[in-house]
């Protein structure tokens, strides 16, 4: 049933045979139900105000949204499997963004690329990429380097403020996971790395995976002093692979030419090739500075990924089936993550011998681990649902009006 | 009269100096935190290291301020128009661009040392000598070093031999680069009657923006793992790029725009 529901193709390693599958891995029908009734509750929480308020386009978007998180929970706590479903959700969210917020700009500005004016008029949207970027000089300078409003405005409702309280109340409760559930860049490069059958790069991965993850940290330094130094946010200038399916500065001169080649170059590499490649999230795992300073607050989450030192039998499917190599030998002999580990469940999934376990800290590991997951589940898909939902729901209704059906 | 005049300025200098300290530290804390960041842990090797850094950096102002008091109002009146027209302005100059090619290739050479790893490996004598210095100082770092597979040539610590030259290299080239504060005390010092009331002044500047370099010492600190050094000298790299980039940018556009 699990198989046959899902729409992308699922790596060998993620596969267990049914032999392997654990008491816990398929509840019956109706404690399923039972199990997300308060999700389903939740997501006609969050959607019934466009219900009331806004047309039919709309109502379609938030119908579907209900229908999708809702499920998708219900797969969840159906087959005992987190990673599969919640895939469906992110690359959902990645692929879908995009088509919402770049609707939304052409029918404002008639472009995807940020004229100066809006930028003088802070009207530029702000994004959740910018807050390291922004600390340094509103500590030193008391200045955002950002052209954006810091309270929502008529014409930019999504202000410096708002995105920064929603961003920090996410990330009390998620922790790094923040890049597995809410954040609507990481599932492009999800779908492209889902799409291929098989991992070309794997051994060079494997073979320089203790560097290549600390390449975030380096960038997120690099970002926060040359961002401090010369009071522009670096990154969303030069760096940011997504700004070639976003918004980016108008190009009118040789500097801003350089610039969109450096976002193409990026995107194309780092969220296209490179993950259908390696079948891992290069962005997130091996370039973005955000993911780095997220991975500081897995310090205060309670949830995390532990291992069963008694059941594990080292056969590194984990660390295979890891899509930001936030596994290392080191550490599984640890029985612990390392500090990047954004939560996506792929381990524990993979995991033949049930040795990777979901806990919540302070508790013994390995002791009512279902209970662990179920309890961070409800936190991440009620956030995911209200956060990346809404993305959806406007991206679904944005679509609507598209179709020809009136 | 004159006694006055000099307490005037030398307070003057020191509250200009003290008022822009933070531009400053954001100016040269790309090049200190990396360089600060791949020696070894301790508050009295960063203190050293500072030292020399800051020493450097004050003969970088020594320079300029005879430069720029010899020159005199030719420099203050081209500078004072640059300077109000911002960063852009400024950066239309053979000078920032050649010092920020230079900032990038003495970030590579200091910072991430490759010579010297060319060095010890041509050079069996050096290997050895280096061996020898790590051990004597930085037991942990050798043996984590040691511990280390050919593939982490990266991850190896305590391989830049010229910690002093380094220093006095990226202190000097901080000290000349071409900063919104520095163009204001380089006006100010260009008006003075003397030579030296000119490098007075520019040392009371020092003085005043010096102090704001002072937590840096915190990075003593931080703990020096194999993963904290290679993260530095990947900040490094890029620094060298972001610098490089940016120098030879200006030094084309000068070249072609004028």
């Amino acid at each position: 049933m699990a198989s046959s529901s899902s729409t992308l193709s699922r790596p060998a390693a993620l596969r267990r045979p049914k032999a392997f599958r654990g008491p816990t891995a398929f509840r019956s029908v109706g404690r399923s139900i039972l199990l997300t009734l308060p999700i389903a509750l939740w997501s006609l929480l969050m959607f019934t105000p466009a219900f009331q308020r806004a047309g039919r386009d709309e109502h379609i978007g938030a119908g579907v949204v209900i229908v999708f998180m809702t499920a998708l929970f219900f797969l969840m706590m159906r087959t005992g499997e987190t990673y599969r479903w919640r895939r469906i959700f992110f690359v959902a969210l990645g692929f879908l963004f995009p088509v919402g917020f770049i609707a939304a700009l052409v029918a404002q500005r008639g472009t995807m690329s940020i004229p100066i004016s809006r930028m003088v008029s802070g009207d530029t949207p702000f994004c959740f990429m910018v807050t390291p970027s922004i600390i340094l000089p509103a500590a030193f300078a008391k200045t955002i380097v950002f052209p954006g409003s810091i309270l929502p405005t008529a014409s930019n409702p999504h202000s410096i403020a708002i995105m920064i309280g929603i961003w920090f109340a996410m990330t009390l409760v998620l922790g790094k996971a923040w890049c597995s559930y809410a954040c609507f860049f990481g599932g492009i490069e999800e779908g492209f790395a889902a799409l291929a059958k098989r991992r070309r790069l794997h051994r060079f991965v494997t073979r320089y995976s203790h560097i290549l993850r600390l390449i975030p940290w380096a960038i997120l330094v690099f970002v926060v002093l040359v961002s401090a130094a010369i009071f522009e946010p670096v990154y969303c200038m030069w760096l940011c692979p997504f700004k070639a399916v976003t918004e980016f500065p108008a190009v009118r001169n040789v500097e801003t030419a350089i610039q969109m080649g450096i976002f193409v170059a990026l995107f194309v590499g780092l969220v296209v090739v490179l993950p259908y490649l390696t079948k891992k999230r290069t962005q997130c795992g091996f370039f973005c500075p955000f993911g780095a300073f997220q991975s500081i607050f897995n310090k205060i989450n309670l949830f995390e990924i532990r291992f069963d030192r008694e059941k594990c039998v080292d056969c590194t499917l984990c660390q295979t089936s890891c899509p930001t190599v936030a596994l290392s030998k080191e550490s599984i002999a640890e029985g612990k993550t390392l500090l990047n580990c954004m939560k996506c469940g792929a381990c524990v999934d993979a995991c033949k011998k049930d040795a990777a376990v979901w806990h919540l800290k302070g508790t013994p590991v390995a002791v009512k681990p279902e209970r662990a997951r179920l309890l961070f589940l409800y936190g991440a898909w009620a956030l995911a649902t209200m956060f990346g939902g809404s993305i959806l729901a406007n991206s679904v209704a944005t679509m609507m009006h598209w179709l020809p059906l009136k | 009269m004159a006694v006055f005049s000099l307490s005037a300025s030398v307070g003057e200098a020191l509250v200009l100096g003290l008022a822009t300290g933070p531009v400053c530290l954001a100016t040269c804390g790309p090049v200190v935190v990396p360089w600060m960041m791949v020696q070894p842990r301790g508050v009295r090797g960063h203190s050293r290291q500072l030292g020399l850094f800051l020493a450097a950096r004050l003969a970088g102002y020594m320079v300029f301020a005879t430069a720029v008091w010899l020159v005199g109002s030719s420099i203050q009146r081209a500078w004072v128009g640059q300077a109000g027209a911002g960063r852009a302005g400024i950066g239309q100059s053979w000078l920032m661009g050649g010092i920020e090619v230079l900032l990038a290739a003495a970030l590579v050479v200091y910072a991430v040392g490759w010579p010297h790893r060319r060095c010890a490996a041509a050079n069996p004598a050096y290997a050895q000598a280096s061996a020898r210095h790590e051990a004597r100082d930085r037991p942990a770092y050798a043996q984590a070093s040691a511990r280390l597979g050919t593939t982490d040539k990266l991850l190896r610590i305590g391989e830049a031999r010229s910690l002093r030259s380094g220093a006095l290299a990226l202190g000097f080239l901080t000290g000349i680069n071409l900063c919104p504060p520095f163009l204001v005390a380089g006006v100010r010092a260009a008006e003075l009657e003397h030579l030296s009331a000119a490098l007075v002044f520019f040392v009371c500047f020092f003085v005043g923006t010096a102090v704001w370099f002072l937590p840096f010492l915190s990075m003593g600190f931080v703990q020096r793992t194999p993963a904290v050094v290679t993260v530095a000298r990947m900040v490094a790299v890029l620094l060298a790029c972001w610098y490089g980039f940016s120098g030879v940018y200006l030094l084309i556009e000068r070249t072609f725009y004028g």
